[in-house]
């Protein structure tokens, strides 16, 4: 027991399955598989920004700028679309301006200096408008519509879409798990100075991290513009903040160097399947924030308070072993006393 | 100390702020009419009472986005209250109140946690909102019964109109030539910096932004300061959020949700470090004035509205890049001196 509630990531996975079973003796629909199967499906766009986040988060950064890259992202696809630009180019070019958003917020914290929240809540206003001016501030429609079939298709009566992102997660997380620089990330973001000292770039690392989320930012637009098929000016509106609540649900430490990619993926199901649970409760989706806000905060004030017992009790057994020490001391003393006095 | 007046930030916005008018009155002169300046910033004064209230939160390195949501709260309570049959001054009692408490709720969590107050206010940014946007039908399903078809839920979509005149006057009335609204954010900046610079809990948020541990240890009430400031700042976004809905003749729920770039701008802008420690409510003022004009001139330039977070955006990151810079060229200047100081001694002696 104790172990799963050490492992955020197994903690919230244990609550995910016990709130879809809590609502399944509500309304059995919840278990169909196309039920689940739709929840993970509409879950895609916001687990791979918040994979993104992820590396940004474990490096002690913030990055509210990912909705409006992804924003932007999907813009350029579009553009590339209707200009005639096979699909696979069209996806590069979407990922290299991801990516590109993503560098220039790194230029500004890595080189410049300036506080993350800062520099990306400037250039979240700064792509948001950006979007709109490229646009004209109108939808992007008249996309090819076979760029849905990834979508659509589906093998296993599993849509393409979501194997293809879980082939993604899961070729990420072995990368991760494989290569040894991932390591920096959770070391610079747990101590910067200390990792310096180890002769980790800590530059790079931070840099990396949030081109990688400008980057996944990239291909969720691509996701969401496959998902439904042309690019409407909100894309990604507010998504930041979700992307932000879900690997801070799922365990990643606003103040660096802890959580997993398995954090994003399972704080942002929760997040989706949060609004899902809703509406087979028949409570109105306008309450769908009020949920989700309840679970965050109950979820991190549970982890504070599970945390500090645990330090409470760590504190406690040092004490009871020093008193036991002194104990042994003063006995010791007072025998070669007595024998001092007896002789 | 006058030189370093010339040099504060809070001089240097406030020549800003001139230049900018004299620039947009002299491509526009339409612009520079005193009345329509004036009533102009009834547009945007919101921003000011919300980051008025956010500064005194990050001088103390805390920090609140949920203010955008409290707005909307407070609103649509309001709303829903006069809906009801509440008296309109009560009801505004009633928004304040609720403002007040998830403010001081929010300072509660963040004082006995050791979580991260963004993290806590992000949650509570959703909570507020999704009670704000459900409370509609909250109402509903208790059983209140009220006029109109729909019950409560019609209002969530539409907003509640009809308030009347003596509460929408002081969104859209004047006293003389000022408009109202102005009148309040005076008030409260006044008052805020009243708080910050002359009283002894204007001086613990500051200690507490140097340092919790050494105000905790120093004696310091900090939960109990903590808990007054982000209630300060519940109200603060309470009442921004009062004046909207009577700027607006409609109680809405999402009222003021796309505030949040412009809010943490002015306080940034306005010279407040996020780091903790170091605020000026007068500067945050001068931002709020700056960013709001800029954007009423750009507009009255005919420029798309598209370009104004661009322009936003940009300015609140080349003034922290500039403070930056400022900072490292004064420590190198300082370094050059205290070099060339030492060298002399060493020549002469």
């Amino acid at each position: 027991m104790m172990k799963i509630l050490k492992s955020r990531e197994l903690l919230v996975l244990f609550l995910l399955v016990a709130m879809i079973l809590a609502v399944a003796t509500q309304n059995k629909a919840v278990l169909y598989p196309f039920t689940l199967i739709n929840i993970v499906n509409s879950s895609l766009f916001l687990m791979l920004i918040a994979v993104g986040q992820m590396f940004v988060v474990q490096t002690r950064g913030i990055d509210v700028s990912v909705g409006a890259i992804a924003g932007l992202s999907a813009v350029i696809f579009g553009f590339a679309l209707n200009a005639g630009m096979p699909l696979p180019l069209a996806m590069i070019c979407a990922l290299i301006t991801g990516a590109l958003a993503g560098a220039v917020n790194a230029v500004g914290v890595v080189f410049i200096g300036i506080p993350p929240i800062i520099m990306t809540l400037g250039t979240l206003g700064a792509y948001r408008g950006f979007m709109r001016v490229l646009t004209g501030g109108s939808w992007i429609e008249s996309i090819p519509q076979n760029i849905k079939s990834f979508a659509v298709t589906r093998y296993m009566s599993i849509p393409l879409m979501v194997w293809a992102v879980a082939v993604l997660v899961i070729v990420v997380a072995v990368l991760l798990w494989r290569i040894r620089a991932a390591r920096n990330f959770y070391a610079v973001g747990d101590n910067a100075d200390g990792a310096y000292l180890l002769g980790i770039n800590v530059k790079a690392t931070r840099f990396a991290a949030f081109t990688l989320s400008g980057l996944f930012a990239g291909a969720a637009a691509i996701v969401f513009v496959g998902q439904i098929g042309f690019v409407p000016m909100q894309t990604g509106n507010g998504q930041e903040l979700k992307a932000i609540a879900a690997v801070v649900l799922g365990g990643v430490s606003l103040m660096g160097g802890t959580g997993s990619i398995w954090s994003a993926v399972i704080g942002s199901l929760f997040l989706t399947a949060v609004d899902s649970m809703m509406i087979f409760l028949h409570v109105p989706g306008s309450w769908n924030n009020a949920v989700a806000g309840a679970v965050l905060l109950g979820i991190v004030v549970f982890d504070y308070l599970i945390r500090r017992t645990v330090h409470n009790r760590q504190l406690a057994a040092r004490a009871a072993e020093m008193r036991r020490a002194e104990a042994d001391q003063d006995r010791s003393t007072n025998t070669t006393e007595t024998r001092e006095m007896a002789s | 100390m006058k030189a370093s007046v010339f040099k504060s930030w809070e001089f240097m916005l406030a020549a800003v702020l001139v230049v900018e008018l004299i620039v947009l009155g002299l491509i526009n002169p339409a612009f520079l009419n005193i009345e329509n300046l004036l009533f102009s910033t009834s547009d945007f004064v919101h921003v000011i009472i919300a980051a008025v209230g956010l500064t005194l939160v990050i001088m103390t390195g805390g920090m609140d986005i949920s203010g955008v949501s409290i707005m909307g709260l407070a609103s649509i309570v309001l709303g829903l209250s006069f809906v009801a049959g509440v008296p309109i001054g009560a009801c505004a009692v009633l928004a304040l109140a609720v403002g007040v408490g998830a403010g001081a709720f929010n300072g509660t969590v963040i004082a006995k946690t050791d979580v991260n107050p963004l993290v806590i206010t992000l949650a509570m940014l959703f909570f507020y909102a999704g009670v704000a946007s459900g409370l509609p039908t909250l109402l509903d399903m208790m059983g209140f019964a009220v006029a109109g078809a729909g019950g409560f839920e019609a209002y969530q979509y539409e907003g509640i109109s009809g308030l009347p005149k003596s509460f929408t006057w002081i969104g859209t009335g004047a006293l003389g030539w000022v408009p109202v609204p102005l009148i309040i954010t005076v008030v409260i900046a006044a008052g805020a910096t009243y708080l910050m610079h002359r009283t002894r809990f204007g001086r613990f948020l500051k200690l507490i932004g140097v340092s919790a541990d050494v105000a905790r240890f120093t004696g310091v009430p900090v939960t109990r300061t903590l808990v007054t400031v982000y209630a300060l700042n519940g109200f603060a976004a309470a009442v921004a959020g009062l004046v909207l809905t009577a700027y607006f003749t409609s109680a809405r729920s999402d009222l003021g949700a796309e505030a949040l770039l412009n809010i943490i701008t002015a306080v940034v802008l306005g010279g407040s470090s996020i780091y903790g420690g170091q605020g000026s409510v007068l500067g945050t003022f001068l931002a709020g004035l700056v960013l709001g004009f800029l954007r009423q001139g750009l507009l009255a330039l005919g420029i798309s509205s598209d370009v104004v977070p661009v322009i936003v955006g940009a300015l609140l990151i080349g003034s922290v890049a500039l403070k930056i810079g400022m900072g490292v060229l004064g420590t190198r200047r300082a370094n050059r001196l205290a070099y060339e100081t030492e060298r002399a001694a060493v020549a002469n002696g």
